[in-house]
This record gives structure tokens, C-alpha cells and sequence, in this order.
């Protein structure tokens, strides 16, 4: 039944590149259409641990997690249009459809520059990151999965609506600034605050990156919220890529009994590439601590896996593990297997 | 607990295994990607060089120059081949994954304005060409033609000669939107030969038929000037492209991670000696200055 639901999804997505495509003739050589899709066969290996004992039950499952239909044109060499649909699960457990990119790119407006404007991807994502992890069909990055591994919100949207600059000044310096509603892309501005991003990416000398963050935002007359973050990247091996990401977030709407509280965490991972294009091996370990001033609320999380591409870049399967450990001994260790297939074209 | 630790270790064994063992394979083999213009080239080459040296298999794939230099980026490929200088956005990107770029000029081309046999004429302007693709020119009588509707033929925008063209001969602005965007130079020639009103830009070394020696049939190469008061010269000539008097000559790179070293450095010094380049010229594209030789021989040593 889910399947037919997404067969529809994606019958409706292509049926509405054509009928773009049908509005704009003349410019068919100037569009692109992507769409890409990843799914899992899940496997609890043990099920006895926090979250594998709640699903003794049903151990193993197939689970549609992401799709996106994605549509660019081009309408001079320094400007585009980008639309993605995306499709995951909500909180009802349907698959559905929303808008996550709507944005118009206009490059060197500035010299050197990038500005997006609409509904596109915050800095707080860290597009920088997703590409060095480069496994989001596994997992998202820390910030991005801090929800859906401890089950509190971090204000970390992966979209919003607003605007975006971001640019070079040399090849050891680039930036990037963000103005945003702050209010996540499936959900309106309700508050007259609007969130602010800044980027600073150093590459001082070839293949090591140091990224620092920081954002603000005003979300009442007496509370606010601040992200810092810092990534590092290192590529200096062939086929090596190493990364590494903290960060904190100080709300003030974030109390216990009147005592304030952060929300933190970092994560480290490699992947290595043993054959080009084909065979590519994956790791990863995350700590977060949900509540700084609470004890045995930490939880780590190692995730390893293989990458395997048998015929085409189209077409990869991804088996993974998770493994969960808690610092709280009321809660056991879970592990997870996951047989990931993902689809481009 | 022993049952998780003892997967987590096999999985470790496992992914370490494989890296070894597939590592060990990737280092036999030379992998070049990238340039349309140069595949073919670079083929033949790679032929006469394994010729000599069976213990060095070399595999050679297309796609385009921006393929081929996203390759060299990714670690996917040992040699790119391209047939423009790197973007500011790719030489940034390289800097970030710790690839320094190293660049040889292996030939030169001139890179041709091709059009249906059938189409009387001869030269045309920079500049003619230039509003022709731009799609301010649309009918061939507007160029000396009869009443017909111009038909474009040009690469598509991973392709190095679309961007040198886009760069030498559009003035850095767009393509007509009606252009037909190929996937290389063979199916630009295939739509010009069958196209009555076509017009393409192919490299040299696509234009002449290797069997007959001659230009292949159903097309007419231009001769292209640098303006209206200026000689107009074919880009088969190679005093022309040699001195720059053709105006649309480009050299042909190759780039590696770093000085290459063994079988690549090898490699590279066969296509840029002499038995390498006789092939370049038998090919119908041009031999390398002494400046460019020179060049070479720096970053080769």
C-alpha cells in the first residue's frame, strides 16, 4: 500500500517536470531533472536494547526513508531555478510529499559570489559536511540526526526560506552568510525574529579544511537561541576523506527548574575509496548529550558500512550497522543492520 | 555482547581486506578520463605505448574535460584529459581535497567550424560565428547564404571546447537556447552531415577521414578570420595554427595529482616525446611548440 503511495508520488513528480518542461519549449537543453531515492532493509540484530526491544515484534522491515525529484533550469549561464520535492516519513507515519528547495541562484552578482533566495538550504546543514560524510542515504550528519537519535530539537532545519551570499575571496578563504525565517521549511514564520547564519571555511594549506559557525536568533522580547559549530576536514591521502563536527546549542528556552541547559555534541567519521567508483568503506561515531547539566544522558552511536556500486553510479547498495550505547544503565545497547539500496537518475 | 563485538570486528576485517586488495588492483592500472576531443587521441597513444610496455594497461574513458577534471578532484582517475585550463571554482575545489593539479600539453588543435557540404560557404568571421551561436544570426543569408534557417550543433556544457568556444567566440555570453547540445564531436559531424542547414565545432582530429586522408564527406570545414579586414585561414593549416594567425587554435592538456611518478610519468613523457607526438600529427592534430615542451619538461622532472 506505501509502495503504491509512492508509485503516485512519483508518477505525480514526473508529471509535473513534463508539464514544466511542455511550459518552456525553447529551453529544454537549458533544464536538468534528478531524482533520487534511497531505502533500507532493517534488521534489529539484538532485541533487547532500548529501541529494538519496543519493536520485538517486527525485527525486520523495509523502509522507504527519502525521496527527491529535483528540477533546474537554467535561464542565463549565472542563473538558475532549482525545485526539489522531497518525500520522507512524518509524524503520522505517512510518506509524503513536500517542497524543500524553491530558490532562484544568481552567481556573481558579487564577484566571486553565490546569492540564493527563496526556500534553500541553511548553512546550519552544512553542506560543506554532508559532502565530505557524503553518506546521507545512511545517515544525516550530526546536527541534522540529532532529533531522530535523542528525540530533542536543536532548531537545526536543513531548509528554510531566506536569503543566502556565499563566496571566495581566494582559494584559502571562503564564506557564506544566511538571513532566514528560522522557522524550518514545513512550517510558517509565526514570530517577527528571523534567524541569522554566518560561515567562515579556511583552507590554509591543501586538503585540511577548518569551517567555524555560528548562528543567532531572537525567539521571544526575552529569549534567544546560539548555534556554534566547528568542522574539520582532511583529505590528504588518496581516497581518504577524515571529518570531524562539534557544536552547541545555548537556548534559553532550554530549562529545568529555572536552570539553563545546552545541547551538544561531535562526531568524527572516514571513508575511503578502495576502488574508484566502486568499492568505498564508511565510519562514523557520534556523541550527543542531549542536556548538559543531566547525567547518564549521553548516548554514543558507531556507524560502519560498505558502499558498493556493482553496475552503474546510478545504482549503489549500502549495507550498514548502527550501534547504540546509552550512558544511562537503565538502557541497553541496541544494534541495527541496515541494507541500504540507492537510486539516482 | 560478544556476538555485536565479534560482527563490528568482522566488519572491520571485512572493509580492510577489501581496501588492501582493491588498492593493490587500482595501482596497475592507468585510469584517464575526461576530454571528447582527446579520447580518441589519447586511445591510440595508450595502444602504441602498451605496444611496448604490456605490463601497463591503461584504460581511457570520455565524458568531457569537466568530467574528467571532477575525476582527477574525486581521486577517480589518474590522468584527466581537458580541453580548457581549469575553472577558478575546480582549481578552489582541488585545493580543498588536497589535489595540486600538474598540467601538460600533449597537442594542439584547431578547433574547426564545420557545415553541411551543401552550404555555399566558405569563411566566416569571429564574429559571425559568435552571433550565430549567440542566435542573433538565424538565417544563412544574413552570412552570405541562401534564404535558410541556421541549424546549431555544439557540445554539451561539461565538454571543454564548448566552454573555449563559449569563451573565444560567444564573448563569455550564452548559447542560443535552440542549439543542439551533443554528447561529443562524432555526433556533432553525424547532425551536420544530416542536417542540410547545420553548422558544428569540432577538434581537428575529427574532421579528416583516417582511410582517405581527406575531409570527411558531407561537410565542408570554414575558413574562420579574425575579423572582417583580416585573412581568413583553415585550421588544417598548420603554419596558421602554429603562428596564431587561425584564431581558434587551443592546446590540449593532461593533468595528474601531483608530479607523476612510475608508469604514469611514463606515460606522459611518450605522448609528449617524439614517437608520441608523430601520432598527434598522423591524427591530424598539431605538435607542440617549444615553449610547451619545455613546460613539460619541468613538471616531468
Amino acid at each position: 500500500m506505501k509502495e503504491s503511495r509512492m508509485s503516485k508520488i512519483i508518477g505525480l513528480n514526473l508529471i509535473f517536470g513534463l508539464v514544466l518542461l511542455g511550459l518552456t519549449p525553447g529551453l529544454s537543453a537549458l533544464q536538468s531533472w534528478k531524482m533520487t531515492i534511497y531505502y533500507d532493509y532493517t534488521y534489529d540484530i539484538n532485541d533487547d536494547g532500548y529501541l529494538t526491544e519496543a519493536e520485538v515484534d517486527s525485527n525486520n522491515r523495509f523502509f522507504f526513508r527519502r525521496a527527491y525529484f529535483q528540477y533546474e533550469n537554467k535561464i542565463a549561464e549565472n542563473i538558475k531555478f532549482r525545485f526539489r520535492y522531497d518525500a520522507d516519513r512524518k509524524a503520522d507515519d505517512k510518506f509524503r510529499p513536500f517542497v524543500k528547495h524553491l530558490f532562484l541562484e544568481w552567481k556573481d552578482l558579487i564577484p566571486k559570489s553565490k546569492i540564493k533566495v527563496g526556500m534553500t538550504e541553511t548553512l546550519t546543514w552544512s553542506p560543506i559536511g554532508e559532502k565530505k560524510w557524503g553518506y546521507r542515504s545512511v545517515a544525516k550528519t550530526l546536527m541534522d540526526n540529532y532529533k531522530g537519535v535523542t528525540g530533542k530539537k536543536i532548531d537545526a532545519t536543513s531548509a528554510d526560506l531566506g536569503v543566502s551570499l556565499s563566496g571566495v575571496v581566494s582559494k584559502e578563504i571562503r564564506y557564506a552568510f544566511m538571513v532566514s525565517n528560522g522557522s524550518h521549511y514545513s512550517h510558517p514564520e509565526k514570530d517577527k525574529y528571523k534567524k541569522f547564519m554566518g560561515q567562515l571555511h579556511l583552507v590554509p594549506i591543501a586538503g585540511l579544511s577548518l569551517v567555524g559557525y555560528a548562528d543567532y536568533e531572537k525567539q521571544s522580547e526575552d529569549e534567544s537561541a546560539l548555534t556554534y559549530k566547528a568542522d574539520i576536514f582532511l583529505e590528504m591521502v588518496e581516497g581518504l576523506i577524515f571529518g570531524g563536527e562539534w557544536f552547541v546549542y545555548d537556548s534559553d528556552v532550554n530549562k529545568v527548574n529555572d536552570r539553563q541547559f545546552n545541547r551538544s555534541g561531535f562526531s568524527f567519521y572516514g571513508r575511503y575509496a578502495a576502488i574508484p567508483d566502486k568499492l568505498n568503506v564508511f565510519a562514523r561515531y557520534d556523541r550527543y548529550e542531549p542536556n548538559t547539566e543531566a547525567k547518564d544522558d549521553e548516548i554514543n552511536l558507531i556507524i560502519a558500512g560498505v558502499d558498493f556500486t556493482p553496475v552503474h553510479s546510478s545504482f549503489k547498495i549500502q549495507p550498514n550497522i548502527w550501534y547504540y550505547s546509552y550512558a544511562s544503565p537503565e538502557k541497553k545497547d541496541d544494534i541495527v543492520f541496515n541494507l541500504t539500496f540507492y537510486y539516482t537518475f | 555482547m560478544n556476538f555485536r563485538r565479534l560482527f563490528l570486528i568482522c566488519l572491520i576485517c571485512f572493509g580492510i581486506i577489501f581496501a588492501v586488495n582493491f588498492t593493490l588492483a587500482r595501482q596497475k592500472m592507468i585510469q584517464i578520463k575526461g576530454s571528447d576531443t582527446l579520447v580518441n587521441l589519447v586511445q591510440i597513444l595508450a595502444e602504441a605505448y602498451m605496444e611496448k610496455h604490456p605490463e601497463t594497461p591503461i584504460a581511457i574513458l570520455g565524458g568531457g574535460s569537466g568530467t574528467g577534471i571532477a575525476a582527477l578532484i574525486n581521486d577517480t582517475c589518474d590522468i584527466a584529459n581537458h580541453s580548457r585550463p581549469l575553472k577558478d571554482k575546480e582549481i578552489n575545489l582541488a585545493w580543498e581535497k588536497g589535489v595540486e593539479p600538474i598540467r601538460f600539453i600533449i597537442a594542439v588543435d584547431g578547433l574547426s567550424v564545420i557545415v553541411n557540404e551543401s552550404i555555399p560557404i566558405e569563411k566566416m568571421t569571429m564574429d559571425q560565428i559568435g552571433a550565430i551561436y549567440r542566435g542573433e544570426i538565424k538565417n544563412w543569408k544574413e552570412v552570405g547564404g541562401s534564404n535558410k534557417p541556421i541549424s546549431l550543433y555544439g557540445r554539451q556544457s561539461n565538454s571543454g571546447t564548448y566552454v573555449f568556444f563559449q569563451e573565444h567566440i560567444l564573448g563569455k555570453q550564452n548559447y542560443s537556447p535552440h542549439m543542439k547540445r551533443m554528447n561529443g564531436n562524432a555526433q556533432i559531424i553525424e547532425g551536420v552531415i544530416q542536417d542540410k542547414y547545420g553548422i558544428g565545432y569540432v577538434g581537428v582530429g575529427y574532421v579528416i577521414d583516417s582511410r582517405s586522408g581527406k575531409v570527411r564527406k558531407g561537410i565542408k570545414v570554414l575558413k574562420v578570420s579574425k575579423n572582417a579586414n583580416s585573412p581568413a585561414y583553415s585550421p588544417s593549416d598548420k603554419a596558421a595554427v602554429d603562428s596564431g594567425y587561425y584564431p581558434i587554435a587551443r592546446p590540449l592538456f593532461q593533468s595528474t595529482n601531483g608530479k607523476p611518478k612510475g608508469a604514469i610519468w611514463d606515460f606522459i613523457k611518450f605522448e609528449t616525446g617524439p614517437d608520441g607526438q608523430k601520432i598527434v600529427e598522423r591524427e591530424g592534430f598539431f605538435t607542440i611548440g617549444s615553449a610547451h615542451k619545455a613546460q613539460n619538461e619541468k613538471n616531468l622532472k
